[in-house]
């Protein structure tokens, strides 16, 4: 079961193999380099893993314009007054510290995979032996008839962390009693598949705690199902009764258009008027410097070796998290973090004689519905016939007890706590 | 939470579970490295450190057998949690002692 690299590599005329062992992969180089584009907790792992594990053998630069890093895991529980910004605000200067990874804090502007250089905002370049990208993912700012980038301020996603975020809870905070709240939900894919419903769980948790009940929350979705389904109903029903109201596109005959002068939103059943706050979730795709080099397909999103992370196009380039086609993973901060490992495994024992072992990843979502009640989904997954597969799922059900939900909320409260001294300590 | 362990692997014993019973009396059979792998999973939850954090306990320095035998009731679905039943489902014998060899080996933080 176990590969090991010597071994694989006898016999092996390809240029990589030149490159690895304990020899210098270049002539006169002191050291193997990776380059990780992104710091989110795809790409903060892999590097602190590489840097990590190989005690010093290969020098890794972390390429990220902000200086902090807000999560977009548990900004929904901001949202719902549950966290505080700083809370799930973090900085990577323990990665510096602790494992010596080297900070860039710029924008990588492209990918010269012939030269295998990362051109970066200021013009300088970075060499790489192995590049890893985890950009996550870019908003389709077209998708959404009405709407765009000059919108956000207006009717704001908040599907990146951040100033947006904060934007979302004062506009939420000042929806008046018997105002209307609408959702546009995103087509798949897209980051967090349980994501928007657990926003309109804390919503509706907002509104109701202030008093707020005859406030109503419309949501317009692109799909007819969404994960957790019967899960999130019956918690609406229970804590939230009137205040949602979740539409498939056979109730709302497609969206046609939204105008952010009126807070209008215009679909093929109905015309909703004067809201007070519509929260636009548009379609996504991978980070624009995957896309811009190559490295996705017609889906928008990267194809992957279901073995390693590695790009289906390009030997030297690793791609992980939300920007990937990762089978049957959602795309969520724990897949990142999971499939960063097993990418960070393989490019050691790329670059220096570390032992491989079978990749495994895993995953688990919790979501709140409302306080001291979490439902979660997740399973284990590994490469078969081609594609990241499912080994075992698991899915909260409904009608637990409300003893199991508190448990399960204070496991998702654990889990927050390990994944950030995970990846940034 | 000892007490609890303690049950557990009695549990175990008598629900036929620790079909490698004579392992208890052993030390660090298992592979380390793989084990140092193999723990990047568990590590997204439980803290290397050896901090507990709210619903997810701490899993270093504990004596082997114990850990193997906990890892196997989870196994063998006579522990409840789902996520750890996920995990642990995955997991051959020599993956469990590997795990238990490596976080075995991790130093338990300053008591509180
Ligand atoms: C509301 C909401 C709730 C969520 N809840 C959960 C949850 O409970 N659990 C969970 O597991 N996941 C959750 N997620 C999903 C999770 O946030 C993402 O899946 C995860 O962040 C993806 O990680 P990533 O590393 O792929 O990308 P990101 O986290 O997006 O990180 C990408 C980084 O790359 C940087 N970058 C992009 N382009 C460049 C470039 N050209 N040069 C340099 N740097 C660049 C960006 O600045 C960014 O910091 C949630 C998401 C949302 C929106
Ligand atoms: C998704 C989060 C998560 C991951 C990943 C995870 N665990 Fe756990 N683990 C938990 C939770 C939550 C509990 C408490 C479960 C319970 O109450 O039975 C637990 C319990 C345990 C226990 C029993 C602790 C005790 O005091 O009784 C052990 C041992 C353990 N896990 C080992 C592991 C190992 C080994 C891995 C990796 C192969 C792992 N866990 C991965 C969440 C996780």
């Amino acid at each position: 079961m176990i590969i090991d690299r010597r071994r694989l590599l006898v016999g092996s005329a390809s240029l990589g193999a030149a490159t690895l062992l304990a020899a210098p992969p270049v002539l006169g180089q002191a050291k193997p380099r990776v380059v990780v584009i992104g710091g989110g907790p795809g790409g903060a792992t892999a590097a602190k893993y590489i840097a990590k594990d190989s005690k010093g053998a290969i020098e890794v630069t972390l390429v990220e314009p902000a200086k902090q890093f807000v999560t977009c895991f548990h900004s929904n529980l901001y949202l719902g007054g549950f966290r505080d910004l700083a809370s799930i605000t973090h900085s990577y200067d323990k990665l510096a510290a602790n494992y010596g990874v080297k900070l860039n804090h710029q924008t990588a502007r492209a990918i010269d995979r012939d030269k295998k250089e990362v051109v970066l905002e200021d013009g300088s370049r970075l060499p790489y032996d192995r590049l890893v990208v985890s950009p996550g993912i870019d908003l389709k700012y077209d998708s959404v008839p009405g709407w765009g980038r000059e919108h956000e301020e207006t009717m704001p996603h908040a599907w990146k962390a951040g100033p947006q975020t904060a934007l979302l809870r004062k506009r939420l905070e000042a929806v008046p009693d018997g105002g209307l709240v609408v959702m546009i939900a995103p087509p798949n894919p897209y980051r967090c598949p349980p994501g928007p419903y657990e926003r309109i769980s804390m919503m509706a948790h907002v509104l109701k705690s202030a008093g707020k009940t005859k406030a109503k929350i419309v949501v317009i979705d692109a799909k007819e199902t969404f994960s957790k389904q019967a899960l999130f109903q019956e918690g609406w029903n229970k804590h939230y009764p009137g205040m949602v109201e979740w539409m498939g596109p056979k109730i709302h005959e497609g969206l046609k258009s939204v105008d952010p002068r009126t807070n209008t939103v215009v679909t093929g059943f109905e015309t909703f008027k004067d809201a007070a706050l519509v929260n636009v979730i548009p379609a996504q795709t991978a980070g624009r410097i995957a896309l811009d080099s190559g490295l996705a397909n017609q889906t928008g999103f990267c194809p992957i070796l279901p073995e390693n992370m590695k790009s289906a196009s390009d030997p030297n380039i690793y791609v992980l998290g939300d920007a990937t086609i990762a089978g049957d993973m959602p795309k969520s901060g724990f897949s990142a973090n999971s499939q960063a490992k097993v990418a960070a495994m393989a490019i050691r024992g790329e670059l220096t004689d570390a032992r491989v072992f079978p990749a495994r990843y895993a995953n688990t979502c919790w979501s709140l519905l409302a306080p001291d009640d979490t439902v979660k989904i997740g399973g284990s997954y590994e490469a078969k016939d081609g594609r990241i597969a499912a080994v075992e799922t698991f899915v909260s059900k409904t009608g637990e007890t409300a003893e199991l939900r508190k448990e399960t909320q204070a496991e998702n409260m654990g889990w927050y706590a390990g994944i950030i001294a995970d990846v940034f300590t | 939470m000892f007490v609890f362990i303690h049950r557990a692997v009695l549990a175990s014993i008598l629900a036929g579970g620790l079909a490698a019973t004579p392992a208890l009396a052993q030390t660090s059979k298992g592979d380390r490295e793989l084990g140092q792998y193999l723990s990047s999973e568990c590590v997204t939850c439980h803290q290397l450190s050896g901090k507990q954090s709210e619903g997810v306990p701490a899993i270093v320095g504990w004596p082997e057998d114990q850990f193997v035998a906990v890892m196997r009731a989870y196994k063998n679905r006579e522990r409840e949690n789902a996520v750890m039943r996920t995990i642990a489902g995955r997991l051959s014998q020599s993956d469990i002692e590997a795990l238990a060899a490596y976080f075995g080996s991790l130093p338990k933080p300053a008591a509180p």
